[in-house]
């Protein structure tokens, strides 16, 4: 790993997010319809769109517009939200604190339980434990957020019977216990998946360097076998799995669409499809460039933790 | 087609729900206590509080408690005085004169005088600036302060209604200072007469306000704040207004009323109301063009039905009358039975033996226009109308298809008087004329009854008016929706007016011990 | 392949597949009902004689609906993620087999596009084009083709020093030949394998879509829309969202777990 490769992949990342915001960009100003019609809605009068579109400065050429925001990012100013009349930053980054919570509560309770359930299957392999592990993790990916969503609202946040609240917000500063009762059914919702991925994969390479030469010759030379899974075979199966959760961060990314606007979490997933039912160019760009980089950054980072697990590894 | 024989239940259930109705007055007769923080779901964002252009269901009620106009719609959809004590009309309905309560303030401290309401107006009428009541004010020539707590209202022509139109919900009361200062801080900064103050305005989650201690009526508001909390997912909120999370439910889904009516403790509330669903057709058109063909599609609905299963039963079967009965002048529309084989003979007299094939365009926003489209399509089939139903975003259908498609689902919120009503969709200068029908008979009539002072002349004008769009059917207006909402245990003389945009939140206190 | 079906997993997914499809095919032909009926009389009731599976909040039969929806929910995964291979895979052999900079610019590209998360992606696309069935199923085409395309490009990378094609290039074949009767056979149960899985997950990116309002437009019976339009009477009669929630789940678990018994099969070092 040299200085130059990361300064490319970073390089690279920056040269993505441009392609991006100019595609929406692009796409976006071609529709019919803009931030204006869809704030007046259905009482809206010719004269009173042409006053917002005024106010909004939409009645600029598209160009114009994207010469502007581009001008502004530079300037670190990423505007203001033609629905909220809010600055974007201030919009954008309140909804991205609170994603981060939920999106890293999931990850890390997946991590944590994923991990040893991945490897309890592999050492259990063909045992019951094995099959119900598997089923598990196989029903977990099969289930898409929505409909795990639903399900858990009628049986576990059921009016009178209900153990958790259904849905609501409540930040985790001064009242964690709070955050955790509101935290728990969207973590799980986004949690299943990634669970399932996690453990499969864990499961699946930590079998195959069971039975590499390496585990069999550590055992020959009479290891104990609490030793050899935890000194050799552990360490060795977990390389991949990092790179199943910097993909899975893909996964959450879009997951946290369906499970904010389900629990109503304040988060950036709800933020976009607000801004994007409302034509709110700024928001959409904004969330959409911060989701984009975070992705690439993660990928960056797992690369990196998978070049300090796995010595084979090598980038140039 | 026996399936669609059951309307009776329809009846049924509507005497259940005037049975119901009396129960609201019991909790009235309590002394009401003050203190406490309601607090009120909702499931549509509160993205502005800008009074002059705000139209989301959960922005009414926070700019309603926030706010107060010069007249205000009481709950018998009479207008009241508000920040006007009282108002004077000349004999031709062209001066108007309204006298100021003495002694306001805004919430900032600064009295409200004759100039804030001239400033409002004025604001409300100038072009540049997105303001949605001008529709309805745009009569008026000129805004004179009088004195201080005296304004006059000039009009172009005569306008009987002006004190209805003065109460219009987004015509409330801004400070001079607020309106010539940058208008986006109208956005998320609000400085009213109203009950309640601004306090935290967090559109992703909770909008708070706190009791104006200096309001106009003493002793009000009872409570000491208001929580308006955001649950996008209608059945995260509802569990929320059930395991008592929530004080108020803003509004209760059809679906989920009986189940929320029958919870411990719970008043839920419907309130008739003029709001409907209707097809628009466009007439300069085929098949539309022809008055037959209307008909023929008026008599393959099924009124009773649609109610039954579209609104639950909590609603009224419409006959193509824009004018719901709560209006002051509202004639009796005649009932338009379901009878598919005489729709069917009329379509073959207007031309179309072997039916009609035709796309209804519905917006996917609210549920309810697409709900009634797929009943349209099944109703209709055998009448010989072959719909297809298109549903679509309601970005792309205000972009694409609203007031310029030729048969689509529109759905409207019940307007002040007859002569909003109309103005917006019917007449020839209407603002959403959507159906090309423009008939010079029908735009004499409103406009007569417009400049009209005498009660019974306009009763008779708008009569006349009503039996010609009943005659032609420009549009096929099938049900009126209830307003439904509720409150939990505790939450006192909480209600809503039948126009939906009037809360009277100073009246409600919390019974809790 | 001949001992495919001693994997439990095969076993399954297979069994699972061949319902899904049949349903697909033959669905619309063996409901027992109109699928857009109503049945006022009988509106939100659990199974029974008359309603297998029970009926929606118009009185229509759940059963019809499912078996209706099936050919719109199925073929909707199916032909998404061959539009997406199939565009994928040529983009993909296109590089590897070019090498040099046609190769590296592709795979910068792709690397870009890979930077947007699916489902972010798909929303993306498909709310600029405006919802609907066909722009749904344009989207996540869309969005599967630089993951395909990857795929495509690092199974024709390890085909295309394999001995056989150095055999084909010393015999002076044409480039073509190479292509189509060479490298592209080898290198192509990786692409199946893949795809196969996916198809999963584009069932569940289409319902998922239908359930935002994006994708399966009222009255059409895809499953993902009908899970969105009984969320309402959840309460009321469960069955209406579970049945095609769980519907949704069979499908997409059919194709993953013959998806992964086929890697299984075709790849014998990953079996375990």
């Amino acid at each position: 790993m040299t200085r130059g490769y990361l300064i490319r992949r970073l390089l690279a990342i920056f040269l993505v997010l441009a392609i991006v915001t100019f595609a929406v960009f692009a796409i976006t100003t071609v529709l019919p319809g803009n931030a204006a019609i869809m704030i007046l809605g259905e009482y809206a009068t010719p004269d009173a769109v042409a006053a917002l579109e005024r106010q909004l400065n939409l009645d600029q050429p598209w160009y114009m517009q994207y010469f502007n925001w581009v001008a502004g990012i530079l300037r670190g100013d990423l505007g203001m939200s033609l629905r909220l009349s809010l600055p974007v930053s201030q919009v954008v980054g309140e909804a991205f604190l609170n994603s981060a919570l939920l999106g890293a509560t999931a990850l890390v309770a997946v991590t944590v339980i994923a991990i040893p359930l991945g490897a309890l299957a592999a050492l259990k392999r063909g045992t019951a434990v094995d099959l119900a592990i598997g089923l598990f993790s196989y029903l977990g990916t099969a289930l898409p957020e929505f409909v795990t969503a639903t399900l858990l609202l009628v049986f576990l946040a059921a009016p009178n019977s209900g153990i958790f609240p259904a849905g609501g917000f409540v930040a985790p500063w001064g009242n964690i216990g709070g955050f955790a009762y509101h935290v728990a059914l969207p973590a799980f919702t986004l949690g299943l998946i990634l669970l399932a991925h996690i453990s499969r994969q864990v499961r699946s390479e930590m079998a195959e360097v069971l039975s590499s030469d390496y585990i069999r010759a550590a055992r020959l030379k009479g290891l104990t076998e609490r030793r050899v899974i935890r000194r050799h075979a552990l360490p060795n199966s977990l390389a991949p799995a990092v790179a199943v959760i910097s993909l899975d961060i893909g996964y959450l990314l879009g997951g946290i669409i369906v499970v904010e606007e389900i629990f109503a979490w304040p988060g950036l997933g709800r933020l976009l499809m607000y801004a994007l039912e409302n034509r709110d160019l700024p928001v959409i760009q904004a969330v959409t460039l911060l989701l984009a980089g975070v992705y690439a950054l993660s990928n960056l980072i797992s690369d990196i933790v998978i070049a300090m697990l796995d010595p084979r590894v090598r980038y140039a | 087609m026996t399936t669609f024989m059951i309307s009776r239940r329809t009846v049924v259930m509507g005497m259940a729900a005037t049975a119901m109705l009396p129960g609201i007055s019991l909790a009235q007769s309590a002394t009401p206590k003050p203190g406490g923080i309601l607090k009120i779901s909702h499931s549509t964002r509160i993205a502005t509080l800008n009074v002059l252009n705000c139209s989301g269901p959960a922005e009414y009620p926070v700019v309603d408690m926030i706010y107060s106009g010069l007249t205000r719609m009481g709950p018998d959809n009479k207008p009241m005085a508000d920040l006007a004590e009282r108002w004077e009309a000349s004999a031709d309905a062209k001066t108007f004169t309204y006298f100021l309560r003495k002694g306001i303030t805004f919430h900032d401290g600064s009295p409200c005088t004759a100039d804030d309401i001239v400033a409002t107006f004025q604001a409300i009428l100038n072009p540049d600036v997105p303001a949605a009541a001008r529709a309805v004010l745009n009569m008026i020539d000129t805004i004179e302060a009088v004195d201080a707590t005296t304004v006059r209202f000039n009009l172009k022509t005569p306008f009987a209604d002006l004190p209805i139109s003065t109460a219009h919900a987004n015509a409330r009361i801004l400070s001079k200072a607020a309106l010539s200062g940058p208008r986006e801080k109208l956005d998320t900064t609000a400085n009213g007469t109203g009950p309640f103050k601004l306090e935290t305005y967090d559109s992703a989650r909770m909008v708070r306000l706190v009791k104006n201690e200096n309001y106009y009526i003493k002793g009000k508001p009872y409570l000491d704040g208001v929580e308006m909390h955001l649950f996008p997912d209608l059945a995260a909120e509802s569990a929320n207004f059930l395991n008592g999370a929530m004080d108020v439910m803003l509004t209760v889904q059809q679906a989920d009323f009986e189940r929320i009516t029958a919870a411990n403790g719970i008043t839920a509330k419907r309130i008739p109301s003029g709001r409907f669903v209707n097809v628009t057709m466009r007439q300069d058109q085929k098949p539309f063009d022809d008055v037959r063909v209307r008909k023929a599609l008026a008599m393959s609905v099924d009124r009773g039905l649609l109610v039954d299963i579209v609104l639950e039963g909590l609603g009224r079967p419409a006959y193509d009358n824009l004018v719901s009965p709560e209006f002051q002048y509202a004639i009796e529309a005649p009932e338009i039975a379901y009878d598919p084989e005489g729709a069917k003979k009329l379509l073959a007299e207007a031309g179309y033996p072997d039916g009609i094939k035709v796309t209804l365009v519905a917006s996917n926003r609210p549920a309810i226009r697409a709900q009634v489209a797929v009943a349209l399509k099944e109703m209709a089939k055998p009448a010989g109308f072959d719909i297809e139903v298109e549903t679509m975003s309601h970005d792309t259908y205000l972009a694409n298809v609203w007031m310029k498609g030729n048969f689509y689902m529109g759905y409207w919120g019940m307007q002040a008087t007859e002569d909003a009503t109309f103005k917006l969709l019917l007449t020839s200068d209407a603002s959403y004329e959507d159906t090309a029908w423009k008939n010079a008979e029908f735009d004499k009539l409103i406009a007569d009854a417009r400049s009209t002072t005498d009660s019974e002349k306009r009763r008779e004008l708008y009569a006349k008016a009503q039996e010609l769009q009943l005659k032609d059917t420009p549009y096929i207006v099938p049900i009126f929706e209830d307003i439904l909402t509720a409150s939990g245990k505790g939450a006192e003389d909480w209600t809503i007016a039948p126009l939906s945009r009037y809360y009277y939140v100073e009246n409600v206190w919390l019974n809790k011990a | 392949m001949r001992d495919f079906f001693s994997s439990p997993t095969a076993v399954v997914g297979t069994t699972l597949l061949v319902i899904v499809l049949t349903a697909a095919l033959f669905g619309p032909w063996i409901a027992p009902y109109d699928p857009q009926a109503f049945h006022p009389i009988a509106r939100l009731q659990g199974p029974s004689a008359a309603h297998w599976l029970g009926t929606d909040q118009f009185g229509r039969d759940l059963l019809s609906r499912i078996l209706h929806g099936a050919p719109a929910t199925v073929a909707f995964g199916v032909f998404a993620t061959a539009l997406g291979v199939g565009v994928g895979s040529v983009i993909g052999v296109i590089a590897g087999v070019s090498g040099g900079w046609v190769d590296s610019t592709i795979m910068r590209i792709l690397d870009g596009l890979l930077a947007v998360p699916d489902l972010l992606f798909t929303l993306l696309i498909v709310t600029m084009l405006g919802g609907g069935m066909e722009h749904a199923l344009l989207a996540v085409a869309v969005a599967f083709t630089p993951g395909m395309a990857r795929i495509a490009r690092s199974a024709v990378l390890s085909v295309r020093t394999r001995d056989y094609v150095r055999a084909a290039i010393a015999r002076g074949e044409s480039g073509f030949y190479i292509v189509s009767c060479e490298v592209l056979p080898n290198a192509l149960s990786p692409i199946v394998v893949e795809a196969t899985i996916r198809v999963s997950f584009a069932i569940m990116i289409g319902a998922t879509l239908g359930f935002l309002g994006l994708g399966a437009q009222p009255p059409s019976t895809e499953w993902g829309l009908m899970v969105a339009e009984a969320r309402q009477f959840m309460f009321r009669n469960p069955w209406c969202v579970a049945i095609p929630g769980l519907s949704i789940a069979m499908a997409a678990l059919g194709f993953n777990l013959f998806g992964d018994a086929l890697r299984d099969a075709l790849d014998p070092r990953r079996s375990h």
